[in-house]
């Protein structure tokens, strides 16, 4: 280990060093002193995002500890991306937190936890260090999802998500393990290496430092492994047919947890899917595209189906999550450098319009969350203006309307989509999107167009809320407006981190 | 003066939306200094897009007032905006539509006023930009964006069944723009293969050369969206519910201009672009058949309504087969024909609305039986009304009779059975329209509510006036606007049937050299250099 | 020498076992316990292969994942008990307050 190995997992540290502050503090002070837990869990995300910053430029990094993590551009990203979900979440649950009485240093603590773990799904090079990075950031969101410890519905979210994620990173470690198996290495780029070397065997005999460890891949373990692979990643990142808890766990989690699990994991374990499929497994393109083909299409297809059905906004963000998994999916299924852009890309615009209808959710949802069907929402577009327009910005930007983040999204899903020739996946893709404008109307329909039946009592917001508010809908609109800076650093972590692939070159 | 001729239309572009904002920032309890600053906005926007009828050189065949500044560069979109003949029309009839629309609402709309003018003047933005657009990423965006104020118009302000309205119209719209744009990105991958460059320009993309089944392929992606939105026969089913339940401002814009972003996408995109696939058979025959299908089937249908408004939005659908009737004959006379009822169209539609708009703030109904012998009580309105009437179903010296004499010109042209069957259409517009005026202005006044009607105020009169005087204008002096528009229609003949010309020297829109050179030999040459060319090109594109 | 087929077989046939566990058993506790077996028969597969490819790196992965279970283990059993404080049963049919 060097210093440059450390300061290359800083981000980390300095989470977990918050992180640990933070619980301290909740433990040994008394209850209503929780006002410091926020300011330094802030305080530790700036100072992670500091540490990311300190090592700009990124594509000129060598890989840490023996080439387990790798901070490159692609991993800056996502690191980023997590530090301003996870803060724009501590902001947004301020109010939350309060009014439901959590243990507020316990909370902040699992949050920074959560985020760790993401930052080193999103940089480990290594399947070893993708699955604790994965089990970190999923052990801290077990507890959050269920921390309304008295709330039934929250305790059996918590389960269910605890159940079936456990049994998803059951299959994911058989994957990985198999994977072991045929290639002899965990390491993505030695797996990429020792596969490559199988297909063409003639380059791998001219050039024995390539050849495999344990003689010629066995392809059927590889396919096997590829399968189970593609089932843990799958239900992280609630993609059809794995997709079965989200709407349980999105809906009894504290509503800005679910702003957290919905953004933050899911670009986590889009991270972490993305470096191994395109990283370790492009070889074999051929035998895993088609799972991402008909699991895209299905999730945007079930998804969109299902929320039209919701009565319950919680729900219905959830369905929505799963069709939006759908189409980041099908950018997915191109397999190419703007492929993995328009992914990137997709998920911070995702992240910043998903975290703000959340915030709202929050806001209007009141003490013990009463408040989430869409019949309580009816008048407040003239009862609670601004919150109802930051609303419709968010939604509309969801169903893909021009100038908003939404739309650039999807354009650029579709622009690399066609590109490579998806054609029909394309179509459907598009009708999918224009269908799925119908339930998040809905709500804009509720909130302009209905008689109150109920008037719903609507808080003040505070000024943290406020800033979410502002902050997520001014960068909904940067990003519909202005994307090209957001998408140029996507698409050159997406090109570096492809770069080395095509020639076999470490 | 100069800062202003190279910018004005940013200037027209962007009046509404600052005028949007600025209302924004206005107390809500301040109703009239509301409805002020939104009808000033108007009236400035429309002020302001004058010069450009004075400014424009329908000599030239290019764009005019042309701006560019990159907007996305590593996608190749750009800001760009430009002026032919046809947008510029077009851009003139919104600006005084949006003006006109506004003013009409002064009193008809008292509750969350500041929200209405607001969405009213985003709406105008909209619409601006869909027709100035020189790029088609921009293009895309501005159509898409005019969805929202339309969805929030149509489903606060409007009728009873104001959200089903609402939901179908932005579904409809919706579905059909999003094959659109894939049919975007279908040309510019095209573009970038043939050429290297990555852009969405429309000057670069009506240059290509695309091979004829592709052609078609794209051809139906913008088949779907433009349909919906002009609406062509199957498609139509959301126009008489999002127009009934509109508010009148909302209908007005709707048939006078919305409508048009339809039929302005034919002839802006789908025959230049993909000259092969408009100008196949089958696609011909198709959209002759839907378009007359529309006109009979839209006549019928407004034959037996009993809402006055649902009349006026199903004889909308009947004149808007009229339009692309001449669009897809594909000559210079159903072109140019196609080109102007559009902004006929705009005026008789749009006048119709406003009628029945200031019936229905008097009476609260819109069925025609609860009406009779008005013009007793509102004279001068039961002769605007006529006029209208008169301008809607074609009557010489008005502008519909212009619009439609030349589009059955055209279509004669072609198929005489095609003009046959489109001249049933007209007499079936003279059929309801007359029977309307009959039922609602003649007879006794036996309805006891209706005795004390008040006749047109000025404001209202205002909001008529200038249509009928257009109307007069188009039926009476149409030579300025076929002149604007002889380039633009030029070129897409040269595009979609590029021997036409040729063969036909003295057409609408023929270039000068060939009226010069009429003398036998010359012309042979240039014919049969003509259609050599185009056998080239056709052998090259398949 | 046992053959390394049979300690995949072994192991392949323990994963399925734990995964028919989770999936037919009704008792919130024993479907726990079918996903520790699923871990471990990951582990099974680890130290074999490892073994045969004479690698240490799949026996160091196997002190992670037993490690990661202990910590899931945990987590699972405080969440177990938190849903039986709020619904007195621990069992799945029975933990159905949303509608799937």
């Amino acid at each position: 280990m060097q210093t440059s190995d450390l300061i290359r997992i800083l981000p980390e540290i300095i989470l977990a060093v918050a992180g640990i502050v933070v619980m301290l503090l909740g433990a040994f002070q008394k209850q209503n002193a929780g006002r410091m837990h926020p300011a330094i869990a802030l305080l530790g995300l700036l100072g992670a995002a500091g540490a990311i910053a300190y090592q700009y430029p990124w594509r000129s990094l060598d890989p840490a500890f023996g080439g387990m993590l790798e901070l490159d551009a692609f991993s800056a990203f996502f690191h980023i991306l997590f530090f301003l979900v996870a803060a724009l979440v501590v902001l947004s649950s301020s109010e939350y937190v309060a009014q439901e009485r959590l243990a507020s240093g316990e909370y902040h603590a699992l949050l920074l936890f959560a985020t760790m773990g993401m930052g080193l799904m999103a940089s480990s090079n290594d399947l070893i260090m993708i699955f604790i990075g994965l089990e970190i950031s999923s052990l801290a969101s077990y507890i959050l999802v269920g921390f309304r410890r008295g709330v039934a519905t929250s305790s059996e979210s918590s389960l269910k998500y605890f159940l079936l994620g456990s049994f998803a990173t059951a299959f994911l470690l058989y994957g990985i393990a198999l994977m072991f198996g045929a290639t002899g290495a965990t390491n993505l780029t030695e797996i990429h290496l020792a596969l490559q070397a199988e297909q063409n065997t003639v380059t791998a005999m001219a050039s024995p430092q390539l050849t495999p460890l344990v003689g010629p891949v066995p392809t059927a373990l590889v396919g096997l492994s590829i399968a189970l692979l593609f089932v843990g990643f799958a239900f992280k990142v609630s993609a059809v047919p794995f997709q079965i808890w989200t709407p349980d766990v999105y809906q009894g989690a504290p509503t800005p947890v679910t702003a957290f699990l919905s953004t933050g994991s899911k670009a986590a374990a889009f991270a972490v899917f993305l470096r191994v499929f395109m990283v370790a497994l492009e070889g074999s393109a051929q035998d895993w595209v088609w799972l991402l083909w008909v699991s895209g299409l299905l999730s945007m297809v079930l998804g969109n189906l299902a929320a039209l059905l919701q009565t319950n906004i919680k729900r219905m963000l959830a369905y929505s999550s799963i069709a939006h998994a759908g189409y980041i999916l099908v950018a997915f299924t191109a397999h190419s450098e703007e492929g993995v852009a328009a992914v990137m890309f997709y998920l911070a615009a995702y992240a910043l319009m998903n975290i703000g209808a959340f915030a709202v959710v929050s806001h209007f949802g009141n003490r013990g969350e009463r408040y989430v069907e869409m019949e309580h929402y009816a008048g407040l577009g003239y009862r609670a203006p601004l919150l109802a327009a930051s609303m419709t910005v968010f939604l509309l930007s969801l169903i893909g309307i021009p100038l908003t983040g939404g739309f650039f999204g999807k354009f650029y899903i579709f622009r690399a989509a066609l590109h490579a020739d998806l054609v029909w996946l394309t179509v459907l893709g598009v009708l999918n999107s224009a269908i799925a404008a119908y339930y998040y109307l809905r709500v804009i329909v509720f909130m302009y167009m209905h008689p109150a039946a109920e008037q719903i009592p609507v808080e003040r917001v505070r000024p943290a809320m406020g800033f979410v508010l502002i902050f997520s809908m001014a960068a909904t609109f940067l990003l519909g407006i202005f994307p090209q800076a957001v998408l140029d650093f996507a698409s050159q972590a997406a090109a570096l981190l492809l770069e080395n692939l095509g020639n076999g070159v470490l | 003066m100069t800062w202003i001729h190279d910018h004005i239309l940013t200037v027209v572009l962007f009046i509404p939306l600052a005028g949007a904002i600025l209302i924004m920032f206005l107390p809500k309890e301040n109703k009239n200094g509301v409805r002020w600053a939104a009808n000033l906005t108007a009236f400035l926007g429309f002020l302001v897009s004058v010069p450009l009828f004075f400014w424009f050189d329908s000599s030239v065949g290019e764009f005019q007032f042309v701006e560019k500044v990159e907007w996305i560069p590593s996608i190749g979109a750009n800001y760009s905006l430009g002026l032919d003949g046809i947008s510029l029309l077009l851009v003139l009839l919104t600006t005084i539509l949006g003006f006109i629309a506004i003013l009409s609402s002064w009193t008809s709309i008292n509750e969350r006023l500041k929200e209405y003018y607001v969405f009213l003047l985003l709406l105008q933005t909209g619409m601006l930009g869909v027709f100035m657009t020189l790029d088609f990423f921009l293009f895309y965006v501005f159509w898409e964006v005019m969805l929202v104020p339309m969805y929030f118009l149509i489903g606060i302000w409007g009728g009873a069944r104001k959200l089903y309205a609402a939901i179908k119209f932005f579904l409809y719209t919706l579905v059909g723009s999003v094959l659109m744009l894939l049919g975007i990105l279908a040309l510019y991958f095209i573009n970038r293969s043939q050429t290297g460059v990555a852009t969405f320009d429309i000057v670069a993309l009506q240059n290509l050369n695309i091979p004829v089944n592709l052609q078609l392929w794209i051809f139906f992606a913008f088949f779907v969206a433009f349909a919906i939105k002009v609406p062509m026969f199957p498609f139509h089913t959301w126009l008489p519910d999002a127009h009934v339940e509109a508010p009148t401002a909302g209908s007005v814009i709707l048939a006078g201009v919305l409508l048009k972003m339809g039929t302005y996408g034919f002839v802006r995109f789908s025959l230049p672009m993909l000259p092969d696939a408009s100008s196949h058979p089958m696609v011909v025959n198709l959209m002759i058949t839907l378009s007359l299908i529309a006109i009979i089937y839209g006549g019928l249908v407004s034959l037996m309504q009993k809402d006055w408004k649902k009349l006026v939005a199903y004889s909308s659908v009947s004149h808007m087969g009229f339009i692309t009737l001449g669009i897809f004959t594909l000559n210079p006379n159903g072109l140019s024909g196609g080109i102007l009822q559009q902004i006929n169209h705009g005026i008789s539609t749009g006048a119709l609305f406003l009628i029945v708009g200031i019936i229905y703030e008097r009476r609260h109904t819109r069925e025609i039986s609860e009406f009779g012998g008005l013009s007793n009580v509102m004279p001068v309105y039961a002769t605007m009304f006529l006029i209208v009437a008169m301008s809607s179903l074609g009557l010489p010296t008005l502008n519909g009779f212009i619009g439609e004499f030349v589009i059955l010109q055209g279509a004669f042209e072609e198929n005489w059975v095609w003009a046959a069957l489109a001249v049933t259409g007209i007499i079936l517009a003279a059929a309801y329209l007359l029977w309307l005026y009959q039922r609602t202005m003649f007879g006794p006044l036996d309805n006891p509510k209706n005795k004390n009607l008040k006749d047109l105020n000025f404001r209202e009169m205002m909001t008529l006036v200038p249509l009928i005087i257009l109307a007069f204008w188009i039926g009476l002096y149409p030579k300025p606007f076929f002149r604007i528009l002889e380039q633009p229609v030029q070129k897409i003949m040269e595009r979609v049937r590029p021997a036409y010309y040729a063969a036909h020297p003295d057409a609408f829109g023929a270039p000068a050299r060939l009226n010069a050179a009429a003398q036998p030999s010359a012309s042979l040459e240039t014919e049969a250099a003509a259609v050599r060319s185009a056998e080239k090109r056709a052998g090259a594109s398949r | 020498m046992v053959p390394l087929s049979y300690y995949l077989i072994l192991a392949a046939i323990l994963f399925v076992i734990g995964v028919a566990g989770f999936l037919f058993k009704r008792n919130i506790v024993t479907i726990f316990m079918s996903v520790e077996l699923m871990l471990n028969a990951v582990n099974l597969t680890f130290v074999s292969l490892s073994y045969s490819l004479r690698q240490l790196d799949g026996q160091i992965f196997v002190f992670f994942v037993m490690v990661v279970a202990a910590a899931e283990a945990t987590i699972g059993l405080a969440i177990i008990i938190t849903v039986f404080r709020n619904r007195e049963s621990l069992n799945v049919d029975r933990i159905d307050l949303m509608k799937l």
